[in-house]
């Protein structure tokens, strides 16, 4: 029987899990700062390290009391090294080191997104998966798509070139004056609405396997929004306060709009899970809680999808306690002088000699 | 290319392709501790060119937005110098900038690329590298560079050259 304490603090949910053999999870708590962020429209990075600091201990503790075991009962503590904000995850990993030094139990770094594949494993679909797997997660900051080949090796396929899939529902919200976040504004004002009254144009990317949200962003902003004249430079900020076309269907545009966004991802993704045989796509990140994207991705795939339930698409501890487990169980443990990894890609446990 | 006065600098985009390729140049050059800043409206382009800069600065991962955690930092393995890619928009002014410790950046070694720099106008360097987007018709941008600062103006002359000949 293998015991982790996962701790996750990458963005701005403060995290803490146990999990039993990568699949039963003991306690897994969360504490949210997503009222701290709706000021900013967003998260901002300074407001959620402080927030980090101030409840982290009680978060750990919590985890450890609903799960009902000592840290001599734990085999190790697994924690998110990257990629995310630098601020947020120097908490998490700060105070997993402590642990680690204080209990004399191992410390697992382990990558943010590797955890959201992993999270799949806490869920019933874990008997029924077979390598290889083809993953999509999707999120405000993340768009990755990911070959799984087995435990710990993964092959980055592809990402997006500029606004992760998230991002792109945040900023057009922003201009149809939805409000945030955007995607379940969008998922909203989207009801009733004709997806097809607005054949927006597929993206053409470098790689195969990468997307682009920005040129779609921009073909909204033209198809609802009042143009400039042409030359006329518009001031600082009136882009947000662009006025929207007097005679626009906004549930039209929203829907439309959503759909060019989940025929990418599901296209794609369906790609890449025929060139490499996949036995199964995962959809993991917060945007998979869409709607569309869940329907569209189960309707179009030949393949079995699975989803993990709301709570574990979004950042959770549990996640990181799972990928933690297997990267325990293959050997890997870090020093105390192992540093946080914002920008951290996607490879696999060899590749990084763990 | 006209230059209608020194340290500036006037170019009409066909589209998000070449708008990337002109930031590569830029990249190309970017030097230690310069300031660049990227001002114009959603959908102008500043993302294309920054994506652009970063191929030609040598940046890893490749640059993309960083609206989601306000700023992305990017290294290159020639020197393992940090290209730091801010975007302002969420910030409401110079105490936001502060706080988030934008005015570290500035002290730093390592290029800055900000996008709507005018949110924390107040604390900006003087010299500085300015580019701003404008939509033009349907794809085209207008793109103006405006260097403050003799060394700026050097690196906008170097730029015009390596750029367009002359």
């Amino acid at each position: 029987m293998t015991l982790i304490l996962g701790i996750e603090s990458s963005c701005d949910e403060t995290a803490a899990a146990v999990v039993r053999d990568g699949r039963t999870i003991l306690s897994n708590v969360v504490a949210s700062q997503i009222d701290l962020h709706a000021p900013y429209g967003g998260v901002f990075p300074e407001v959620a390290s402080r927030a980090h600091v101030e409840v982290i201990g009680a978060v750990v503790h919590q985890a450890m009391d609903e799960a009902g075991l000592t840290y001599a009962d734990l085999d190790a503590v697994a924690v998110t090294r990257g990629p995310g904000l630098a601020g947020s995850l120097l908490v998490g990993v700060n105070y997993a080191k402590g642990l680690a030094f204080a209990s004399g139990l191992p410390l697992v770094g382990v990558n943010h997104l590797e955890g959201h594949i992993y999270s799949l494993w806490l869920t019933e679909a874990a008997d029924k998966l077979a390598f290889p797997l083809v993953c999509l997660i999707v999120s405000g900051g993340h768009t990755e798509l990911v070959l799984v080949r087995d435990h710990g090796r993964y092959e980055h396929l592809g990402g997006t070139q500029d606004d992760a899939a998230g991002e792109a529902f945040d900023k057009v919200a922003r201009l149809l004056h939805l409000g945030y976040p955007g995607g379940p504004a969008i998922q909203k004002a989207a009801a009733g609405g004709n997806a097809k009254a607005h054949p927006f144009a597929k993206a053409r990317t470098d790689a195969p396997y990468d997307f682009s949200f920005s040129g779609l962003k921009t073909a909204v902003l033209r198809a609802a929004t009042v143009q400039p004249r042409p030359g006329q430079p518009r001031q600082r900020g009136e882009e947000s306060e662009a006025p929207l076309k007097p005679d626009l269907r906004v549930a039209d545009v929203a829907a439309s709009f959503q759909r060019a966004v989940v025929m990418a991802l599901v296209d794609k993704t369906l790609q890449a899970a025929r060139e490499f045989g996949a036995t199964a796509i995962l959809l993991a990140g917060g945007v998979s809680a869409n709607k569309a994207l869940r329907e569209e991705m189960g309707k179009a795939s030949p393949l079995p999808v699975y989803t993990p339930p709301l709570h574990l698409c979004t950042d959770n501890a549990a996640m990181i306690a799972a990928a933690g487990t297997q990267r325990f169980l293959q050997g890997q443990r870090d020093g105390l002088d192992m540093d946080v990894q914002p920008m951290w890609p996607i490879i696999s446990l060899e590749a990084m000699g763990g | 290319m006209p230059i209608l006065k020194p340290g500036t600098l006037e170019f009409v985009s066909r589209g998000a392709d070449q708008t990337t390729r002109l930031g590569h140049r830029l990249g190309e050059l970017v030097r230690p501790g310069d300031v660049i800043c990227l001002s114009g409206p959603l959908g102008a382009g500043k993302t294309a060119f920054a994506r652009g800069l970063g191929q030609g600065w040598g940046a890893v991962p490749p640059v993309t937005s960083p609206t989601f955690t306000l700023v992305h930092e990017h290294t290159r393995q020639a020197d393992g110098l940090r290209l730091y890619h801010v975007d302002s928009y969420r910030l409401s002014g110079p105490d936001d900038a502060l706080t988030f410790g934008l005015d570290e950046l500035f002290l730093d070694e390592n290029p800055l690329l900000i996008e709507w720099p005018e949110r924390v106008a107040g604390i900006l360097p003087a010299a500085r590298l300015w580019i701003a987007f404008h939509f033009d018709e349907g794809d085209r941008r207008l793109i103006t560079f405006e260097a403050a600062g003799e060394s700026y103006i050097d690196l906008l002359e170097e730029y015009r050259r390596r750029t367009f000949g002359g």
